[in-house]
């Protein structure tokens, strides 16, 4: 009886309390949520300042360069730039090398690579497992290992000097982290139902026709993440197009890079105004990753979709 | 009699749809592997003729005993790849668990968060390198004043500079580790973060106890796959430093064996993590 207020007072007391806690935790909360937004954009300015560098860069006049009172717009577009950039890298020839080098081995591992994984997801047979770990296996291997062999063997066939040695691997479900493409599209497919296959099968499709008609519709994410992550490998690789492409007019763009630098560096090191290439060189240079920007940007929403959809992480 | 060779038949419809890789990795993985080791015990003499003179384990000594850049080059390598790979792993983590929350702009930073992929490590990436982009993000990214270095003396700002710069390097590598994470994070149901907040856990208490273990298999991919991009980087010292030695000085069986022996370490490595990895990782289900 006596007790009866006391508690009452306390309910109220401890009613209170929370309020007040609850209250100060959503201010808490909305600081908390600008801090994460300004955190993001502040990182995000660190991802995306290469790309403004470039092109911020890129279309300055050699007096804003040299004003560093212009950080980011410069006075006037300098666009002819982009146009001795274009001059410097020849780069409609370039482009259809880096173009045909890229496409051919991204189709070749999109291919091989599910056809492959196909194999390894659905069928059962023997050493199938020790086979799959071999694959991965090939993934730890570095590239400068087997690049003497390679050379010598490729130089036998006849396929120096040819687009043969970046693309042909591809085909085979090998290429650049083609192991790689395996494990994305075996993912995926062990998680896709079984009830899809035998249903077919019982209509009597044979497994070839299952895999292609029936499976490969039902890829689309592994597709977009193989098609994107191959496409900017390839076009960005250096080192094996370096060493198996010798005649200037089968480079690809990026191996263009050095010696449009190299040429600038000459011409303005007889001028003595070293800095002045430096717009030219950042043109260039956006020029050569523009199109995978394109791509990316068409993919975008596919592709980090697809990264979720494919089960990588399971 | 017939129900067996339909199971027979089936198996070998998995090793035709193997076969393209099997012949892939026998052509250009399994022989010159082998034949890189075998040149890796020779003197090779003449790049046209190509006489092989069998020399033991002189080249494997060589590396050790009279190569006074291999050694040192290795252990950078190593140290790079021990500093940068924890930090790489931490930093991705983090941005992934900040962009996992429903937010407005959660697609644009998505997406801008995967660009620095697409620049690689290549030529491009040298190109921006020489203009000095990497010092300069940090600083305009802190929004560190030009004139605070000038307090700073030239030593330790140029120290500051290559933190900086080194620490952006590790920014633009962390693209697809974030969306390794990410993946991971949306697979974690959200049930469980509401049964634990009404059990009173906070958002640290959550952080350790639910995300952190049941994120762990990516961590632990992540971790192979940081290691592995670093290790076989063709733009790393140790790579560059063997197609030097093998391209331009010509020392082919030289070559083969320090390729060899750096691919040893990185298999070995390799296993370790993955022994070392079997008590710290959890797996929800069977497996």
């Amino acid at each position: 009886m006596k007790a009866a207020p006391q508690s009452h007072r306390l309910l109220r007391f401890m009613r209170l309390g929370l309020s007040r806690l609850t209250s100060r935790s959503r201010w808490f909360g909305f600081l908390y949520r600008i801090f994460v937004y300004f955190l993001l954009i502040d990182l995000s300015f660190v991802f995306l300042y290469p790309f403004i560098y470039m092109v911020t860069t890129s279309l300055k006049t050699p007096p804003d360069l040299l004003d560093f009172t212009i950080k980011w717009i410069p006075t006037s577009m300098a666009w002819q730039n982009y146009a001795y950039g274009i001059v410097g890298l020849k780069y409609g020839e370039h482009f259809w090398n880096s173009a045909q080098t890229s496409a051919f081995s991204v189709i070749g591992q999109v291919l091989a690579c599910s056809f492959v994984a196909y194999g390894f997801a659905r069928i059962k047979f023997p050493g199938r497992e020790t086979l799959f770990m071999l694959a991965m296996f090939t993934l730890l291997v570095p590239p400068q290992t087997v690049i003497i062999p390679l050379f010598i063997q490729y130089k036998a066939m006849g396929w120096m000097d040819t687009f043969a040695p970046i693309v042909v691997p591809s085909f085979f479900a090998g290429g650049l982290r083609g192991a790689l493409f395996i494990f994305i599209f075996r993912q995926l497919f062990r998680n896709l139902p079984w009830e899809l296959e035998d249903a077919a099968r019982v209509d009597g499709c044979g497994s070839f026709r299952v895999y292609w008609k029936i499976i490969m519709p039902l890829t689309t994410p592994a597709v977009v993440v193989t098609v994107l992550l191959s496409l900017v490998w390839h076009w960005n690789d250096y080192f094996e197009p370096n060493i198996y492409l010798t005649s200037q007019d089968k480079y690809t763009l990026p191996m263009m890079l050095p010696r449009l630098y190299e040429s600038l560096n000459e011409t303005s090191a007889t001028h003595g105004m070293e800095t002045f290439g430096l717009p030219t060189v950042m043109a260039a240079t956006f020029l050569v990753i523009a199109p995978l920007l394109l791509v990316y940007l068409f993919l975008q929403k596919y592709f980090i979709q697809g990264v979720e959809r494919t089960g990588l992480v399971e | 009699m017939k129900r067996l060779g339909l199971e027979r038949r089936k198996m070998l419809a998995g090793y035709v749809y193997i076969a393209p890789w099997l012949v892939g990795f026998v052509l250009f993985m399994v022989y010159p592997l082998v034949y890189s080791l075998w040149i890796s015990f020779h003197d090779v003499e003449g790049v046209g003729s190509f006489r092989l003179k069998y020399v033991g384990f002189l080249n494997y000594k060589h590396a050790f005993v009279l190569d006074p850049q291999f050694v040192p080059l290795f252990f950078s390598v190593i140290q790079d790849t021990v500093i940068n790979t924890p930090l790489i792993i931490v930093f991705s983590l983090i941005i992934a668990i900040l962009l996992n929350r429903n937010m407005k702009g959660r697609a644009f930073f998505r997406a801008a968060f995967f660009l620095p992929v697409l620049i690689g490590s290549g030529m491009v990436l040298q190109q921006l390198l020489y203009a000095g982009v990497g010092q300069k993000t940090l600083v305009n990214g802190i929004g560190l004043p030009q004139s605070a270095f000038l307090y700073m003396g030239p030593t330790f700002s140029q120290m500051v500079f290559d933190l900086l710069s080194r620490l952006t390097l590790i920014f633009w590598k962390t693209g697809v580790q974030i969306l390794l994470f990410l993946a991971g994070l949306q697979g974690i149901s959200p049930s469980l973060y509401e049964s634990s907040k009404c059990d009173g856990a906070t958002e640290w208490e959550m952080f350790w106890k639910i995300t952190l273990p049941l994120i762990s298999p990516v961590i632990l991919l992540n971790l192979v796959y940081t290691l592995v991009d670093s290790f076989t980087d063709v733009t790393n010292r140790i790579m560059l430093y063997i197609r030097n030695v093998g391209f331009v000085k010509i020392e082919l069986g030289y070559a083969a064996a320090l390729g060899w022996m750096y691919f040893a370490f990185i298999f070995a490595l390799i296993v370790i993590v993955f022994a070392a990895s079997k008590r710290l990782i959890f797996y929800s289900g069977e497996r």
